[in-house]
């Protein structure tokens, strides 16, 4: 998941001038994706417990690593994707989880939990969100199109359609096309995926996925893939019917992102109490309803008042990205560049 | 130089000492951190092992960097040489203008808004739906609307843009010192419109035209948020990669050594440049300038 760069930096002011006004004894820091927690739930913990969050925000996976390992922080929970959960359960960075002290863990979907695959049994991490990207099409402006990746086949959309700037999620749709899986280490499977995504990329305005959404917004693009959470972040209310939101028939990259607690935390206890508050269904629903997506909590959904941008069986094809290992690392890179730069 | 009084070599060391900490803190020991990590191999997850190795330099002999260094020089040449030509004419008329205060006021005025928002703003001017295809449409000049961005040119124009008072600046700072009286001896003296400013103004301002070139190359050179945000999947720039090497794929001796490449190309330019400063004449495309510059500049007394 990728958020927008310039709203991170304006939120993490935020949080700092926050942060500075009151008081509580116990402290929480919680170190989280940018707009991932609506304000007022925390502010709740906070006037239930007594306990004081202290957030931070990142934008990506790979800022919030670089930060934890070059000893920043001294935070006490982090929400990384599935990922980076893997890759910080191998370099020692989290502190095993004590599902007794977790007893809303209950709550959570077990079709959704049968799926991970990054820390299966849940040993090192809670689920929180689950979601894909999917493709975003504006229907005032495009018709008789399929529900599937080969839309960016479509030369007369050329100049109208963006793919995100992430090669796992680029190479990922690509994977799905041919029938691989997201996660695939073949390098000649790869190669058909190159080949896939060269033969997409003259038909897109670019690689993006910082600004495509307000252009999209704007009817400056037709057919973006992205989050949902960020494509109607900027979309106006009013104009939601306009657009279709739909996950390419062929499957997608899914991500999902858990609460984890870091090694060395000195607030542990205070961490498990966030963690069991924020798995409640009042809670869950709460937070997805602020997101429109889906609630991988079955008590929540019942619960939630907004209908989200998809459903939680829309992600039946989807497949979690996995930790790709060093060898197999270098080879999407590799492959990423050559699409980037152009061979 | 020489006219320091005293013993010049204890004071002078003393004067020295505040640029000479700032420039070992914020410039030496940086550079310095950046040149050590080319050599070491990437760490599993970002950062580095202390192994030291060339395989980032051997990776940068690959021919994807090539084509991006490639394009990355074809941009900032092109950028810069547009906007020294619009810039010189802007530089010369605030001099002569009797309102400089007003017009200096104009070129500062875009400082004001945030640099982002402004490339945002060509967004909304330049976009498939912006206001310049919404009057191209609404006046039947075009049957469906023009791709302006997205492309190389659009990348060229917002540098331009963005850059270009960085280049009028100086260019009027040094103009402004220029006699004009010297165009007028040069035109009584038989010389035409052209060949009064080609063979009298030019010469005499190149000190400007060179701070110009450098205030512009330079950060076009490394330029990241233009070809991100209004470039296409084909405008991939020198900083663009670093930044992605660094974020994305994790490989900070490779963008390390990307980083020393363009801080090596433009130092050897610079000295260049400033080299032939010393006898030539800077940005004169022809060949016979340099015989006339050194009379001129006897005369005017440039920097």
């Amino acid at each position: 998941m990728k958020k927008n760069l310039f709203m991170a930096a304006f939120a993490a002011t935020m949080c700092l001038v926050l942060s500075a006004c009151g008081g509580a004894a116990e402290k929480l820091y919680l170190f989280n994706w940018i707009y991932y927690i609506p304000d007022d739930v925390i502010e709740d913990f906070t006037k239930e417990t007594g306990i004081k969050v202290i957030v931070d925000s990142y934008a990506s996976n790979e800022e919030m690593y670089n930060k934890i390992v070059a000893g920043g922080g001294g935070y006490d929970i982090v929400v990384p994707s599935g990922d980076y959960v893997s890759i910080m359960i191998a370099e020692g960075l989290l502190e095993p989880i004590d599902k007794t002290k977790v007893p809303n863990f209950g709550n959570l979907d077990p079709a959704a939990i049968a799926r991970i695959g990054f820390d299966a049994g849940n040993t090192h991490s809670v689920p929180f969100m689950m979601g894909a990207a999917g493709v975003s099409v504006n229907k005032t402006k495009v018709s008789g199109y399929d529900r599937s990746w080969s839309i960016f086949d479509r030369s007369d959309l050329q100049g109208r359609m963006t793919m995100l700037d992430d090669m796992r999620e680029v190479l990922g749709a690509a994977l799905k096309t041919l029938g691989y899986s997201v996660n695939d280490p073949d390098p000649a499977h790869l190669e058909q995926a190159r080949q896939v995504v060269e033969r997409w990329k003259p038909n897109l305005v670019k690689f993006d996925a910082e600004a495509f959404a307000k252009s999209f917004a704007a009817g400056e693009f037709w057919v973006v893939q992205g989050y949902a959470e960020n494509v109607f972040i900027e979309y106006p209310e009013e104009k939601r019917g306009d657009v279709d939101f739909f996950f390419p028939k062929e499957g997608t990259p899914m991500y999902m992102d858990s609460f984890c607690v870091l090694k060395g935390s000195k607030n542990a206890e205070q961490a498990y109490k966030f963690i069991d508050y924020m798995l409640r269904p009042d809670i869950a629903a709460r937070v997805s309803d602020y997101l429109m997506l889906p609630s991988p909590n079955v008590p929540a959904r019942a619960l939630m008042k907004v209908t989200p941008n998809y459903q939680f069986s829309d992600l039946d094809r989807g497949e979690f990205k996995e930790d790709l290992g060093q060898e197999t690392l270098k080879l999407y890179n590799d492959i990423w560049r050559r699409i980037r730069v152009g061979n | 130089m020489k006219r320091v009084p005293g013993s010049s070599g204890a004071q002078g060391g003393l004067y020295a000492a505040p640029s000479i900490f700032w420039l070992s803190v914020f410039f030496l020991a940086p550079l310095a951190i950046i040149v050590a990590y080319s050599f070491l191999t990437p760490g599993a997850r970002g950062g580095v092992e202390w192994t030291p190795t060339l395989d980032a330099y051997r990776a940068i002999a690959n021919p994807t960097f090539a084509k991006v260094t490639l394009n990355t020089i074809l941009v900032a040449i092109g950028a810069t040489a547009i906007t020294l030509l619009i810039a010189v004419p802007c530089g010369y008329y605030m001099a002569r203008s009797e309102r400089q205060t007003l017009l200096l006021m104009l070129i500062m005025i875009p400082f004001w808004t945030n640099f982002l928002i402004r490339i945002y703003a060509w967004i909304a001017i330049l976009g498939n739906e912006g206001f310049l295809n919404d009057i191209l449409l609404a006046t039947g000049l075009a049957k469906q609307s023009v791709r302006f961005l997205y492309n190389r040119g659009a990348v060229m124009l917002v540098l331009v843009y963005t850059y270009l008072p960085y280049a009028i600046l100086p260019l009027y700072s040094t103009i402004d010192k220029f006699d004009f009286s010297l165009l007028e001896a040069a035109r009584d003296l038989g010389a035409s419109k052209l060949g009064a400013i080609n063979k009298v103004l030019l010469p005499n301002i190149k000190g400007g035209i060179l701070t110009a070139f450098l205030f512009t190359f330079i950060p076009i050179f490394g330029a990241y948020a233009v070809p991100l945000l209004v470039g296409g999947t084909e405008s991939y720039m020198l900083g663009n990669l670093i930044a992605d090497e660094l974020t994305k794929s994790r490989d900070w001796p490779l963008a390390s050594a990307i980083s020393l490449v363009i801080t090596l190309v433009t130092t050897i330019g610079v000295l260049l440049l400033l080299r032939a400063n010393g006898n030539a004449v800077l940005g004169g495309s022809g060949d016979g300038e340099p015989a006339v510059s050194e009379p001129a500049a006897a005369i005017g007394g440039s920097r």
